[in-house]
């Protein structure tokens, strides 16, 4: 290799490295940004859910709160409420389900948190998450299939939805 | 006897001006399109971290488990493209042969082999670190609930393992051990190796997500590196084949297990002026078709009418099973034909002087060269060199070009000395002869060298303690 290649190409990496970094770093404070509204959303909505005793969204203390909830409760068992489930680690993200319960049945279910690491698990989440939740509200229980392509997010989906139906002892 | 050539001059030797280096621009321009290639293969390495860069990627490094995850996906995407570029290097592209050769270009593949298998592996490992950190599982549980929970993730196991065998097979000291048709065989996986690494990419990968234009580059440079692959290995070599419809006509002793082995065929004035560049021949009979037999033309095409219907000729020496069974080849033998590929040629040129030598089989390229290689009168030398004088094959003819063109010729017979590192037989060695003393001109002249791998590492050594700088050597390999 001549010296004039090596120069030229290593000028050349450099500055499309740089480049690249430079709309990365734009990517990535938008990207904190509309995680950060996001989360207040849900929690904003959270805090407005039916009979607002359990809306916690801060995600470790979700169990605990609903737990609380529920022994106030007492031997009635099945509360009305929201329930927020555990926050589930997978390889592409947190997952974190809530529960609304109305007469003893579970009457929705929202996604706090869905698998976001990277724009192809968010579209797989996007794509899932209406699917899952449609089959729960079918069968009215965690015990449903998972979707197809989206195994991942579909087991942390339903572990924490079934955390979240202990807690509202369902 | 000087007289100017008579063959077919190439573009290059008509506007090549008489006085000074008429190759000069030429080997400007062709350094200038090497230098280009290197410049683009490593910016497309940094255009892909800079892809990922660009999508937010150092978010990754806010945690650990993130941090092995994104070096994970860096190491996969640097991979994949020295993979492609290793794909291209060996799709034979004109504009690649022409710059670097086809020799070159092949050394470079083989250089960029192992960088990207570790990458490749690198990928794997760090990702299933990184995943499996963030899921509470250790590395190999990881990869497990990978292969069973997220889909094509098996194809890309399967796409691990094809990459690891096709290196190892390519490895020299494991290569040596088989037949070259079972490396060729294992090589062919790299095509199934790639594909099967594709689905992951585009449905597991999240930078290549739907909707980005990540996505389009790396669609881009799959199908077009796939294209060029189809066209210049498969298309271009059939339609070579079908419109020059080559026959064998003739095969005939040419020396001790050497054969000239002559071919009628159409349009055969377009594969003129190819020098000393080399084919790639098939000989549609059975058991010979699959065996592909790279060699250069020994003389100029004959052309019989306006057409260009006419003969060409290739000489070959029993070196492997398949060139020996070359010498039973029936006449009227269909040949499949792709080329010419390389650079000893013209293409090549950077002075005004030339110098050809040739060992063994190697004189053969050296004889066509010197038949289509414009040069004045006494600027051009030939040395042929063999073990007696029945070794230097088509020595008439090329003492007659010689004669022709105004070429001095030089004979050197005899064995080598033993012990001693030297190209010459054993009395010149002893005398004291340099290849300066055969070419006065060396310095300034351009020097092509095709023979034996240990013999011609003697001649170039030589040439460089001449103060041949490394643009004027021209080297064909000639054991495959």
């Amino acid at each position: 290799m001549r010296i004039r290649a090596v120069v030229s190409a290593t000028l050349a990496s450099v500055g499309i490295l740089v480049a690249g970094w430079q709309s990365g770093a734009h990517v990535a404070n938008t990207a904190s940004a509309v995680g950060t509204t996001a989360g207040t959303t849900g929690s904003g909505t959270t805090g407005a859910g039916p009979s607002g005793s359990v809306g916690s969204s801060a995600p470790s203390s979700g169990t605990s709160g609903t737990t609380g909830s529920s022994s106030s409760t007492g031997a009635a068992a099945k509360a009305d409420g929201t329930f927020a489930g555990d926050v589930v680690q997978t390889r592409f993200g947190p997952v974190q389900v809530q529960v609304t319960v109305s007469g003893g049945a579970i009457s929705d279910v929202t996604a706090l948190q869905l698998t976001d690491d990277g724009g192809r698990s968010v579209q797989i989440s996007n794509y899932a998450a209406p699917l899952l939740r449609a089959e729960v509200l079918q069968a009215q229980s965690a015990n449903v299939q998972t979707i197809s392509g989206a195994t991942v997010t579909s087991d942390a989906y339903l572990t924490s939805l079934q955390a979240a139906l202990d807690a509202a002892h369902i | 006897m000087n007289t100017p050539t008579q063959t077919a001059l190439q573009p290059a030797a008509r506007r090549a001006p008489a006085a000074g280096s008429p190759f000069k621009g030429q080997y400007r321009k062709r350094l200038f399109k090497a230098d280009l290639l290197t410049v683009i293969a490593w910016a497309s390495v940094a255009g892909a971290v800079a892809l990922w860069l660009a999508d937010g990627g150092v978010a990754g490094f806010s945690s650990v488990a993130g941090a092995f995850t994104a070096m994970g996906i860096v190491a996969g995407l640097a991979g994949m493209d020295l993979v492609l570029l290793m794909l291209l290097l060996a799709a034979r592209l004109p504009v690649i042969d022409g710059a670097v050769g086809h020799d070159r270009a092949l050394e470079f593949h083989r250089k960029l082999g192992k960088p990207s298998l570790y990458l490749l592996l690198a990928h794997g490992v760090l990702i299933a670190i990184g995943y499996g950190l963030a899921e509470g599982l250790d590395p190999i549980s990881e990869s497990v609930a990978l292969w069973v929970k997220v889909p094509d993730m098996w194809l890309a196991f399967v796409s691990m393992a094809l990459f690891i065998a096709v290196v190892v097979t390519s490895l020299v000291a494991v290569r040596r051990r088989f037949p070259y048709e079972f490396w060729y065989a294992v090589h062919l996986l790299t095509y199934a190796a790639v594909l099967t690494s594709l689905p992951h990419q585009f449905s597991v990968g999240g930078l290549f997500a739907e909707g980005t234009w990540q996505r389009w580059y790396w669609l881009a440079v799959c199908i077009a590196t796939g294209t060029a692959l189809l066209h210049y290995r498969v298309l271009e070599p059939i339609v070579a084949t079908v419109r020059h419809q080559l026959r064998v006509s003739r095969v005939v002793a040419a020396g001790h297990g050497v054969v000239s082995i002559e071919m009628t065929g159409r349009h055969l004035d377009e594969l003129a002026g190819s020098g000393g560049r080399f084919f790639i021949w098939r000989f549609l009979a059975p058991g010979q078709w699959w065996h592909p037999h790279p060699f250069s033309l020994s003389a100029e095409p004959l052309q019989f009418d306006a057409d260009g219907g006419g003969r060409l000729r290739i000489t070959v020496r029993n070196l492997g099973k398949g060139s020996a069974s070359l010498a039973r080849l029936k006449p009227g033998t269909r040949v499949a034909v792709e080329g010419p590929y390389g650079l000893f040629s013209t293409a090549a040129r950077s002075r005004k002087h030339v110098v050809m030598i040739g060992a063994g089989i190697g004189i053969t390229p050296i004889r066509a060269l010197l038949e289509s290689t414009p040069f004045a009168p006494g600027d051009a030398t030939v040395i042929l060199r063999g073990h007696s004088r029945s070794g230097l094959y088509l020595g008439d003819e090329i003492l007659e070009l010689c004669q022709r063109r105004g070429a001095t010729l030089f004979h050197l017979t005899g064995r080598r000395p033993r012990g001693v590192q030297t190209w010459q037989p054993e009395t010149e060695a002893r005398s004291g002869y340099r290849l300066a003393s055969y070419a006065p001109n060396l310095a300034d002249a351009d020097v092509y060298v095709c023979g034996p791998a240990d013999w011609a590492r003697n001649v170039l050594d030589d040439a460089r303690r001449a103060g041949v700088r490394e643009e004027q050597l021209h080297y064909e390999r000639f054991d495959w």
